[in-house]
């Protein structure tokens, strides 16, 4: 358990980017081995593994690593248009993967201001970048006291821990 | 020591594909409120051909009106999956499980169900195998015999497994089935060297027997089918 949350901080510490152009002042996506996800700080958790990043009044929502880990190949993501809101843990769309369907569920009540297309021709990137390339929705949250009820890092990590124990 | 799980199993018969949808629905409610235990589903459907969600229509390689004349059904599903074939001699299992109590992700999931079917196909001395990564099901050599198709709501699964006993295999010729061009379809039947015709009962015993094994559980409640479906009348 203590190399999980190790080899997270170490890669905060390192600050090992997958793609270097990419958004600043967000953790990047690195497992040091497939034997445990990667769990990024600065960012909330759903207990349905979805992540929120909050920055400048926008949400950004996707799976997280666990998530996709477990899901196996992603072949399909159905994601609803712009203009449609969300509200906090009920499905928005939903992830195929090896003939099954998985919803997905929002972290956060709000509009939906972007949805991301590239998800349509290459949905392997919920696989390869999760935290990153393979962010689904964008939403204005409407109560954004919502993201306290969320899991921070240090918390997710332990659920999902407890999660992958239980068997 | 361990801890007991249970399973309610009911064995339904032939059930229309819509009747079977609006069960399933009902289930996957009612299992989300904790209202009942897992619940398998064990049944036929009348010919149906079934799409997924992502719509695979250029699978299907006749017209709606040929498939009325054929006297199939055709639904679009939200499960995952291409397009398939059901019809009678063809054992369906519906499990409406909780994969969160399991401890099962999607795939850990579909692999169990796969796992199912190349179990049920060894004790009739048939060797069955997982496809590769892009041919999810069970294959017997290049031929098709089990495929799956599954659901996914709030971590509880719906929809399932299809295993070829002794189908009409004609009716797989409308179709690409689940996408995989140029490979066979086959069944049981088929496969087992012995010249004796299964007996379909015992086939779909032993494949809820596998069902119940591979996913652990310990306790079986027996369900009758009158419980689960609405009467003709009501369903109209």
């Amino acid at each position: 358990m203590a190399l999980r949350m190790w080899a997270s901080s170490t890669a905060n510490a390192l600050r090992i980017s997958c793609s270097a152009a990419k958004s600043a002042g967000l953790s990047p996506s690195f497992s040091i081995t497939r034997c445990f996800s990667s769990v990024l700080d600065g960012l909330k958790y759903a207990p349905s593994h979805e992540w929120v990043k909050h920055d400048g009044g926008i949400a950004v929502v996707g799976i997280t690593d666990h998530a996709q880990d477990h899901l196996g190949e992603v072949v399909f993501v159905d994601l609803p248009e712009a203009g449609g809101s969300v509200s906090q843990g009920s499905s928005f769309g939903a992830v195929e993967s090896v003939k099954a369907t998985s919803d997905i569920n929002s972290p956060v009540s709000g509009e939906i201001i972007e949805v991301n297309t590239k998800l349509t021709e290459t949905p392997g990137l919920v696989n390869s970048s999760p935290y990153d390339d393979g962010w689904m929705i964008k939403v204005k949250p409407s109560k954004p006291s919502e993201l306290d009820s969320l899991m921070g890092s240090k918390e997710y990590t332990k659920f999902c821990e407890e999660e992958d124990a239980a068997h | 020591m361990k801890s007991r799980r249970v399973i309610r199993v009911c064995k339904m018969g032939v059930v229309g594909y819509l009747n079977s949808l609006k069960l399933q629905e009902r289930l996957v409610s009612s299992r989300k409120a904790g209202e009942v235990p897992d619940t398998l589903l064990s049944l036929q459907h009348p010919p149906t051909y079934t799409l997924g969600k992502r719509r695979t229509d250029h699978n299907l390689l006749v017209s709606p009106s040929d498939l009325a004349r054929m006297g199939a059904d055709l639904h679009y599903t939200d499960r995952g999956g291409d397009i398939t074939f059901h019809g009678p001699r063809q054992a369906v299992l519906y499990p409406i499980i909780s994969l969160r109590e399991i401890g099962l992700g999607p795939r850990r999931y579909v692999e169990n169900l796969e796992s199912t079917m190349i179990e049920l196909a060894s004790l009739y001395g048939v060797e069955a195998r997982p496809g590769g990564s892009a041919e999810t099901g069970v294959w017997v050599g290049d031929r098709k015999i089990g495929a799956i198709g599954i659901r996914i709501s709030g971590r509880v699964a719906s929809h399932g497994l299809a295993f070829n006993v002794n189908p009409d295999l004609n009716y797989f010729k409308h179709i690409v089935p689940c996408g995989i061009a140029d490979k066979e379809v086959t069944s049981l039947q088929r496969e087992v060297t012995s010249s004796t015709t299964l007996d379909e009962d015992d086939v779909e015993d032993k494949l809820i027997s596998c069902f119940i094994k591979q996913l652990g559980y310990t306790d079986v409640v027996h369900e009758h089918r009158d419980s689960l479906l609405p009467t003709e009348a009501e369903a109209k």
